[in-house]
């Protein structure tokens, strides 16, 4: 039997599992719809843009998808260490946006180097443990690789001051290194150190803006126009859609502009609003398949690399939903987080599209050879 | 399958996946029922919340109330008021755009900084407020310049209008915007809206709750930045207009009281002896009312306080001035019903009655010789008061005073009245803590001394005694619930004594107001008393070397010239009181403006020639 790799283009173009870009368009279709209805039906003011970079998106991660495993395997480490560097660069030579240095600009166009280390350091995890030989995961050296691997672009990132990508970064590295089968004594370990670290990390480590936001949703202040009427407000979109919502197009407290950046990272609540509780699950409903055919891909998958890179990618995927939706429902603290493929914005949906793309081409390869390296870097 | 992969490793990560999936399905699973117990179990309270945020009423404003005299003539309206306000979202150069603009009406510097300011602190869609109260001229062609003034809106509203401007000033009072003592007093919501006036003194300011109405409202849909942008028509209430009001006064005899004062200082009010109603309620000068209401300059405001002739004050009502001899009826009435003395009793006037080493002179140095009690008020003798009080006291005196309507003060709608004073010995105990002279009770017998009345006082004292039975009240407005006048309770007989008395001043050859036919109307004659109130004390020596001609003092030292009378004498209609300061002797100008309005009243009433009523006004 003739395997992927061995044929041409569009032998492979359809091997890929179909399902996967099918609910992904579906969600950026989602998408559209509700910034043209957050717009107040203008196809102008984010829609149109919306779909072509959806459109674009997908076109990206099929070409993505046909590449060969094995270029991942050895880009891995360069695109992390290119990652690093671009960060770097934007901690010299950033823009800044709403006080937070996160973007490099090159000719015309602006992009943040966070959103690539995301990919990049998965990446360079998978090939990580892909090298190293399982007795040494939970060794000295094993901890020390992932440590680094993890912190390093953490700091910077957290340096910009990026909070949220910070943690989600973190939170998937340390995923990462739990599925690659780390021993539960380092396990337990690194939670009580976590615990008794976080504390003292949101006295000193943090900036006023991002102190606030979590004081204010542990209720600590009764600030009405900030984060915590912004959480109000998506509270109220939300509750007063019921189980129907108020329909398409319907939604007051959009319409209205009473929540903020209802385009962007609250844009849950013209879905809550305008669909109701019937709405709202079934998006979630869209995702929760979107993850369960990521992870049947990676199930699929022999290698290791192949593996942790599917899994990795769809957990930070998923972390970013979490986080975004708990954000909405005001069980997270306001954090700069965007509902992947749905809220308006071009980077985190190239971001989550290219990962797509990388997912299909691990699992289309998946009976492809992948050498061990020698266990070091590089 | 390639084999240089461990399977145990291969089993760890698809262990550790499956424990990882179902983690992140029961992460679902909470935002699921976070979402459930946001939309289901807490959506009536969100559903309440959403509509608050979406809908606001907005007040409409009622028309005030307007206030007419008697015959239906309007004293106080709402006129048309052009108005420019600027919607800075609409304006692209403010500073060109105001420069434009006052090359039309004229904008100070201070106006164009208070506009930005206002900008400034409101939201980019409120209109601004740019000037109000413009002509029509300047109104027009603003309009005209409409296509050149992007942002710039010309608006009609309504404002208070006072068409007799200052003539009833006094009564009327003036609307303003609510300051923040009112704002505290107050909770109706109108008083909060920006173009909203109150009543600040007067009828305006008593009636305020009768003459503003009830606010309306209307359902808007606003959006987060308070935007209207759904007007909701079938949410509408329409706003209550406030009630119309109407005066007693007549604005014809009111125009025809104030300019009988031409440039002289003081009040005077005709009233109707049967029920009380004031006709006219005159202090002298006035002020225009309007320019309350636009706002006065501060060069204006000063301009009124420093006038000494106090056009702001309310004379009629808040001035206290001694009566002089127009109390000379209360001792009178207090005599003869305490019957210390017969009618026919005379008393020699030989200039002055000495007490101790004090002489109290009468106001005719060389006396009158034997005067009854009719000549002694016919002619205003002071002795004969002198001599009678010694006998009477001045708690009686002081009693009747009170029975006449002396020291009191009236609810007739305007604030600001003056009780006055009326002495006896209790009274400056209580006042001065000192003791009663005789020497008070003689200043105080012929109205000088601690007597003090306003000119409203004296105008109902003449009314009772013209009406003789009931104590009537003054009211003002059409339709007051007024308690049923109390009787009098004075002899009758008496009564009419005081009110022949009084006929002889006016009507016989002798009296101080002597002036047959002064009514012009054919056989209506009247009654009345002069009063000289003086300002200032003279001393033994003056009186020695010579009393020094009033029109030779200066004008604030110059004596109060005072009258009250009625008319016609055999049948009273109306009573008047008139006071002019320092206006001289009683006798004087007092007198003669008020036999003019007393006729005019009279005229105005339908009384004599009809074919001069018919004629031009005059």
């Amino acid at each position: 039997m003739r395997t992927a790799y061995q044929r041409g283009i569009f032998g492979k173009l359809l091997d890929i599992d179909w399902l996967l870009p099918v609910l992904a368009a579906m969600i950026g279709l989602v998408g559209v719809a509700m910034i043209y209805s957050a717009s107040g039906g203008d196809w102008d003011l984010g829609a149109q843009a919306h779909l072509t970079r959806l459109c674009a998106g997908l076109i990206l991660m099929l070409a993505i998808a046909v590449v060969n495993i094995r270029f991942w395997l050895s880009a891995a480490y360069p695109a992390y260490i290119g990652a690093l560097v671009l960060l770097l660069g934007v901690e010299f030579f950033g823009v800044s946006v709403n006080g937070s240095q996160r973007w490099l600009e090159i000719g015309p166009v602006r992009f943040q180097p966070s959103e690539m280390m995301k990919i990049a350091m998965i990446m360079a995890l998978a090939r990580f443990y892909h090298d190293l030989p399982a007795f040494r995961v939970s060794r000295p050296e094993g901890l020390l690789g992932a440590i680094l691997i993890i912190g390093m672009p953490m700091a910077l990132i957290l340096r910009q001051p990026d909070l949220g990508t910070s943690l989600l970064l973190g939170v998937s590295g340390v995923i990462i290194v739990f599925l690659a089968g780390i021993n539960w004594k380092v396990i337990i370990g690194g939670v009580l150190t976590a615990g008794i670290s976080a504390p003292i990390f949101i006295r000193y480590g943090l900036h006023e803006y991002q102190r606030a936001r979590i004081l204010t949703f542990f209720g600590a202040t009764g600030d009405p126009t900030g984060a915590d009427y912004q959480i109000t407000q998506s509270k109220i979109a939300l509750g007063s859609g019921g189980v129907t919502g108020k329909g398409f197009q319907n939604g007051t407290q959009a319409s209205l502009k009473y929540v903020p950046e209802n385009r962007t990272d609250f844009i849950f609540t013209v879905i809550g609003e305008e669909f109701g509780l019937v709405g709202g699950l079934l998006t979630m409903g869209i995702f929760i398949a979107l993850f369960a055919v990521c992870f049947r891909l990676a199930m699929a998958c022999k290698q290791v690399f192949s593996r942790l890179l599917i899994l990795g990618l769809t957990v930070s995927i998923a972390m970013y939903v979490y986080i975004n939706l708990a954000m909405v429902m005001g069980l997270a603290p306001v954090v700069g987080v965007p509902l992947i493929l749905i809220s308006y914005g071009g980077t985190v949906m190239l971001a989550v599209l290219a990962s797509c793309g990388i997912i299909l081409s691990a699992h289309l390869y998946r009976d492809q050879e992948l050498p061990k390296g020698s266990g070091v870097l590089l | 399958m390639a084999d240089n992969i461990p399977d145990n490793e291969n089993a760890v990560i698809s262990r550790r996946a499956a424990l990882l999936g179902a983690g992140g399905l029961s992460v679902f699973g909470i935002l699921a029922s976070r979402l459930y117990y946001l939309q289901v179990t807490e959506a009536a309270r969100y559903q309440a919340q959403s509509e608050n945020n979406r809908f606001n009423f907005n007040t409409i404003i009622p028309e005030r109330g307007r206030i007419f005299d008697r015959t239906g003539q309007p004293v106080a309206t709402n006129r048309q008021d052009f108005r420019v306000v600027l919607i800075p979202e609409r304006v692209t150069d403010i500073d060109l755009t105001l420069d434009k603009l006052g090359s039309i009406i004229p904008l100070a510097q201070t106006t164009r900084a208070r506009i930005k300011r206002d900008i400034k602190v409101n939201a980019k869609f409120v209109p601004i407020l740019v000037d109000e109260h413009l002509d029509w001229a300047s109104f027009s062609k603003i309009n005209l310049q409409i296509p050149d003034l992007p942002g710039i809106l010309p608006l009609e509203g309504k404002g208070r209008a006072y068409p007799h401007k200052g003539l009833f000033a006094h009564v009327l009072g003036y609307v303003g915007k609510p300051n923040a003592q009112a704002l505290a007093a107050d909770t109706d919501p109108l008083l909060r809206q920006p173009t909203f006036r109150i009543g600040k003194s007067g009828i305006e300011q008593s009636m305020d709750k009768a003459l503003r109405g009830s606010a309306g409202r209307q359902k808007v849909e606003v959006n987060a930045f308070g935007r209207t942008v759904k007007v909701w028509e079938e949410d509408r209430i329409d706003a209550k207009s406030g009630a119309d009001i109407w005066l007693t006064l007549d604005a014809q005899l009111q125009a025809f009281t104030a300019s009988a004062f031409g440039n002289e200082s003081g009040g005077a009010v005709v009233i109707d002896t049967m029920t009380g109603e004031l006709r006219s309620l005159v202090s002298a000068p006035t002020f225009d009312a309007n320019l309350f209401v636009s706002g006065l300059s501060q060069t204006k405001f000063d301009e009124l306080n420093a006038d000494p002739k106090r056009p702001q004050f309310n004379k009629v009502i808040g001035g206290a001035y001694p009566p002089a001899s127009t109390f000379k009826m209360a001792a009178m009435l207090a005599a003869l019903e305490a019957k210390i003395v017969s009618p026919r009793e005379k008393i020699t006037c030989k200039g002055k009655t000495a007490l101790g080493d004090r002489d109290f002179r009468c106001w005719r140095p060389r006396g009158h010789g034997a005067m009854n009690m009719r000549d002694a008020l016919k002619q205003s003798c002071d002795v004969y008061f002198y001599e009678i009080i010694q006998k009477l006291g001045m708690r009686k005196v002081r009693a009747m005073a009170q029975k006449l309507g002396l020291g009191a003060t009236y609810d007739i709608g305007i604030a600001g009245q003056v009780a006055g004073a009326l002495p006896d010995a209790a009274w400056k105990k209580r006042q001065l803590n000192a003791n009663w002279r005789t020497g008070d009770a003689l200043n105080a017998v012929i109205g000088q001394g601690y007597v003090l009345s306003s000119p409203l006082q004296l105008a109902v004292m003449s009314a009772r005694l013209a009406n003789g039975r009931s104590a009537i009240t003054p009211h003002l407005v059409v339709g007051a619930e007024l308690p049923p006048p109390a009787p009098l309770d004075i002899n009758p007989g008496h009564m009419d004594f005081v009110r022949d008395a009084m006929f002889s001043v006016c009507e016989e050859r002798g009296g101080t107001a002597y002036k047959p036919g002064a009514l012009g109307i054919d056989s209506v004659k009247m009654a009345g008393k002069t009063g000289t109130g003086q300002v200032r004390a003279i001393s033994a020596a003056e009186h020695l070397s010579g009393v020094v001609r009033n029109e030779d003092l200066p004008w604030d030292q110059r004596d109060h010239s005072i009258f009250v009378g009625f008319a016609p004498y055999k049948a009273p209609r109306f009573a008047a009181s008139v006071l002019v300061e320092h206006g001289g002797s009683g006798a004087g100008i007092a007198a003669r403006i008020c036999r003019d309005i007393l006729g005019k009243a009279l005229k105005l009433d339908g009384m004599g020639n009809t074919a001069e009523l018919g004629g031009a006004a005059p």
